[in-house]
C-alpha cells in the first residue's frame, strides 16, 4: 500500500467512524420513549458512563477475554486439553487401534520388537512389541493423575495453613512459618526418594508418589497464600466487611479468599508441570509407578539401553514430558497475565 | 443518663506500638440522641476516625488498648462487650460508612450481594429475599435502574454510585446509629453535595442518629446538631453547632474557621492556615498539646494540660482561658475579622 492509499484509506475509517457517530447521534436524538430518557438524565446527573458491552462481564470471563488473546497460552490450553480428553478416553479406543499397551502379548511380542513406525504403529514398537503412541498416552494418564492430585493435596495443605497464618498474626504465624521453614529446608526430590525408598516393593505404586509430592510440596502454597491474604486483608472492604458484623470465617471465605486466591491459581499450574517432572524422575529411577503401569519416567528408563539404535525409545517419552511441563508453566504464566486486575484493559 | 443511645465517657485508647505510645483517643466524652447528629471534626490524625472505630471494636487489640472510659450503646457496654455480641450490632445498629468508597466494595462481588450481606447476617435472610431487597436499598439512595444495577460489579459503578452503595449497605438493617467516616472526603465537590443531601434525607425517613466525620467545616455546618472538636486525640471543644460556629471557645477552632475559604469576589485574599503541623502522637508537646501553634499561648500553656470544661450550659473547651469572656471575645473577633 503505497502513502497515499494508506492516507485515504485512514480518512476513509475516519469518515465511516464520524458516519457512525452521526448515526448513533440521530439515533439518541429521536424520541426514545420516556424511560430511556429519564435513564440518561440519571446518568448525567450522577456521571455514569453508559451501560453498554459491560452488561453482565464478570471477573472471570474477563479474565477469560484476556486469557484467549495470549497466543502461547491457548495454544498450550489446547495442547492439554487434546491429552486430557486421549487419557480420559484411551480405553475406549486405544487397545482398538494399537492393541494393549500395558501387557505382553508372548506370541506377538518377538515378531513386533521395535518396528519402525508404519500406519499401523504411527511411532513404532517398543523393545516388548507394544505400540509406542498407545503407551504414551496411556503415560499421560498417570502423569496427569499425579500431577494434579499431588497439586491437589499441596494446595488444600498450602491453602489451609496459609489463611490461618496470614489471618491471625502472631503466635499462630510465627508457629506454621517456622514449619513451612522446616519443611522448605529439606531437598524435596532426595526427600520422595527416600520415603519410597523405605517402602516395600510391592507397596510402590502412583498412590506413595502422589502422596509424597504432594505432602512435600505444600510449604511454597502456605507462603504464597500468606503473603496474598497478608496484603488483601489491609483492604478497606476487609474493614467494610467486619463493620457490618461478618464473623471471621466469613471474612476469610468470602471477602479475602476470592481475592487472594488468584496468584495461587497461578504457581498450582506452574506447579503440576513440576510435579509431573518429578513422577517422571521417580519412576525413571524404579521408585515410582512399576510396570505394567505405564509411566513416560518408566519408559525413558526402559528405552535408554538401546538409545543408540532406537532413539525414538528415549524421544518420544521426553518429547512428551517437555510439552506437558512446559504447557502448564505457559498456562500459569497466561493465567498470571490474565488473573491480574491492574492489567486490565 | 441510661436514656441517651449513645453515652461516650472519658473514652481513651494508646496505641502501644514499638516506637513509643501513641494516644490515638484520649478522654473523648459525648453523648448522642435518636434522630441526632453529631459533627466531629479535626486534622488527620486527631483521633477523630479512631474514636469511632474504638466503639465498634474494630481496633487491633493489641497494639491498641483502651486505658478507661467505656462508650454505652443503650445503656452497654460497647467496649467490655464479647466479640460474638458486639458483631450482632456492627451492621445492624450500628453501621458504618467508609471514606473511600472506590476501595471499600469487594471488587468480585455483585454489588447488589455486598448491599445484601448484613440482611443475610443479621436477619437471616436468604440469598433471594435479600436480593430483593437490595432493589429496593439501592433505589431507596437513588440509584437508577436499580433491577439492573444489582447484578453489576463495583467497577461498573462510578465514584458517587458506590458510595450511594455504600450507604445502602450501611441501611439495610435500619441501624439506630450510622457512624460516617468521611463520607464525602474521596468524591468531587458535586457529588459531595448529592450524598450530603442524600443522607439528611435518608435520616428524616429512618430517624437514625449519625456521626459525621469529617475536616471540613462545611460538611457539618447544616447538618449538625453538635459539633465536636478534636486535637491530637482529644476533645478541645464540644458543643450545639450554633455555640460552636457563633462563639467558639478554643484556639484551634478559631483557627479551622479561619481556614474556611471565603467567597470573596471583589478582593482576593490568601488562604489563612493553622501555622505549623499536627503533632506526633507519640510525642505530644507539654502542656496542652496546641501550645506550639496556638497563637495566643503563655507559659500556664506551656506546663498545664487544660481540662476539658463546661463555660456554659453545654458548651465546653479545652483551654486554659475558655471561661475568660474578655479573652475569647477578643481574640476570636482578631481572627474572624
Amino acid at each position: 500500500m503505497t502513502m497515499a492509499e494508506h492516507h485515504k484509506h485512514d480518512r476513509h475509517d475516519e469518515q465511516s467512524l464520524v458516519e457512525q457517530h452521526a448515526v448513533r447521534d440521530s439515533r439518541a436524538g429521536l424520541p426514545a420513549g420516556p424511560p430511556i430518557i429519564e435513564e440518561l438524565a440519571h446518568m448525567h446527573n450522577d456521571g455514569v458512563v453508559a451501560r453498554d458491552e459491560t452488561v453482565g462481564r464478570t471477573l472471570w470471563g474477563d479474565a477469560w477475554r484476556r486469557l484467549r488473546r495470549n497466543k502461547l497460552a491457548l495454544i498450550a490450553l489446547i495442547w492439554l486439553v487434546v491429552m486430557v480428553t486421549a487419557a480420559i478416553t484411551a480405553d475406549l479406543w486405544v487397545s482398538k487401534l494399537f492393541g494393549d499397551p500395558a501387557t505382553i502379548n508372548s506370541a506377538t511380542a518377538m515378531s513386533n520388537r521395535l518396528l519402525d513406525p508404519s500406519l499401523a504403529h504411527p511411532l513404532g514398537t517398543d523393545t516388548m512389541g507394544r505400540d509406542m503412541l498407545g503407551r504414551l498416552i496411556y503415560g499421560a494418564r498417570a502423569s496427569l493423575t499425579v500431577g494434579l492430585s499431588a497439586v491437589v493435596i499441596s494446595v488444600a495443605i498450602g491453602l489451609l495453613l496459609g489463611a490461618l497464618s496470614g489471618f491471625y498474626s502472631g503466635i499462630t504465624d510465627s508457629l506454621i512459618m517456622r514449619m513451612t521453614d522446616i519443611f522448605l529446608a529439606f531437598p524435596y526430590i532426595l526427600f520422595c526418594i527416600l520415603i519410597l525408598a523405605m517402602l516395600p516393593t510391592s507397596a510402590r505404586g502412583i498412590g506413595p508418589v502422589i502422596l509424597s509430592i504432594g505432602l512435600l510440596g505444600w510449604p511454597s502454597f502456605a507462603r504464597l497464600f500468606r503473603g496474598s491474604v497478608l496484603s488483601v486483608k489491609e483492604n478497606d472492604y476487609v474493614d467494610a466487611g467486619r463493620a457490618i458484623g461478618a464473623s471471621d470465617s466469613r471474612l476469610m471465605f468470602r471477602h479475602i479468599m476470592p481475592n487472594a486466591i488468584a496468584p495461587v491459581i497461578v504457581y498450582a499450574t506452574m506447579s503440576i508441570g513440576g510435579a509431573i517432572l518429578t513422577e517422571a524422575a521417580l519412576s525413571f529411577l524404579g521408585l515410582g509407578i512399576q510396570p505394567p503401569e505405564i509411566s513416560w519416567g518408566r519408559m525413558i528408563t526402559d528405552g535408554q539401553r538401546l538409545m543408540d539404535t532406537n532413539p525414538g525409545l528415549v524421544f518420544w517419552p521426553g518429547l512428551m514430558i517437555i510439552l506437558t511441563v512446559v504447557s502448564f508453566t505457559l498456562l500459569g504464566d497466561g493465567l498470571r497475565d490474565a488473573l491480574d486486575v491492574k492489567m486490565k484493559d | 443518663m441510661a436514656d441517651h443511645l449513645l453515652e461516650v465517657d472519658d473514652l481513651t485508647m494508646y496505641f502501644h506500638t514499638r516506637d513509643g505510645v501513641v494516644k490515638a483517643v484520649d478522654g473523648v466524652s459525648y453523648t448522642l440522641d435518636k434522630g441526632e447528629t453529631l459533627g466531629v471534626v479535626g486534622e488527620s490524625g486527631s483521633g477523630k476516625s479512631v474514636t469511632a472505630l474504638t466503639m465498634m471494636g474494630l481496633i487491633q487489640m493489641p497494639p491498641g488498648k483502651v486505658e478507661r472510659g467505656d462508650a454505652k450503646f443503650k445503656g452497654r457496654s460497647l467496649i467490655n462487650m464479647k466479640e460474638e455480641e458486639i458483631r450482632k450490632i456492627r451492621g445492624n445498629e450500628i453501621a458504618m460508612i467508609f471514606q473511600d468508597p472506590m476501595t471499600s466494595l469487594n471488587p468480585v462481588y455483585r454489588v447488589g450481594m455486598q448491599v445484601a450481606e448484613p440482611l443475610m447476617i443479621h436477619k437471616g435472610m436468604s440469598k433471594r429475599d435479600a436480593n430483593k431487597q437490595a432493589v429496593e436499598l439501592l433505589r431507596l439512595v437513588g440509584i437508577p435502574n436499580p433491577e439492573a444495577r444489582v447484578k453489576d460489579y463495583p467497577h461498573q459503578f462510578s465514584g458517587g454510585m458506590r458510595q450511594r452503595a455504600m450507604i445502602a449497605m450501611a441501611l439495610a438493617c435500619d441501624p439506630d446509629v450510622l457512624i460516617a467516616d468521611e463520607p464525602t472526603t474521596a468524591l468531587d465537590v458535586t457529588i459531595q453535595a448529592q450524598i450530603t443531601e442524600l443522607m439528611q434525607e435518608l435520616q428524616k425517613r429512618t430517624g437514625s442518629a449519625i456521626i459525621m466525620i469529617t475536616h471540613d467545616l462545611g460538611v457539618v455546618a447544616d447538618m449538625a446538631d453538635r459539633i465536636l472538636v478534636m486535637y491530637a486525640g482529644r476533645m478541645v471543644e464540644y458543643g450545639t453547632t450554633d455555640e460552636v460556629f457563633y462563639s467558639p471557645l478554643h484556639p484551634y477552632t478559631w483557627g479551622l474557621m479561619d481556614s474556611i475559604p471565603t467567597q470573596n469576589l471583589v478582593e482576593k485574599t490568601a488562604l489563612r492556615p493553622i501555622d505549623g503541623q499536627p503533632p506526633s502522637l507519640v510525642n505530644l508537646p507539654s502542656g496542652c498539646s496546641f501550645h506550639p501553634r496556638c497563637p495566643y499561648a503563655q507559659a500556664k500553656c506551656v506546663t498545664d494540660v487544660p481540662a476539658y470544661h463546661l463555660v456554659d450550659g453545654t458548651h465546653g473547651a479545652a483551654c486554659h482561658f475558655a471561661g475568660d469572656p474578655g479573652f475569647v471575645r477578643g481574640c476570636s473577633l482578631e481572627v474572624m475579622v
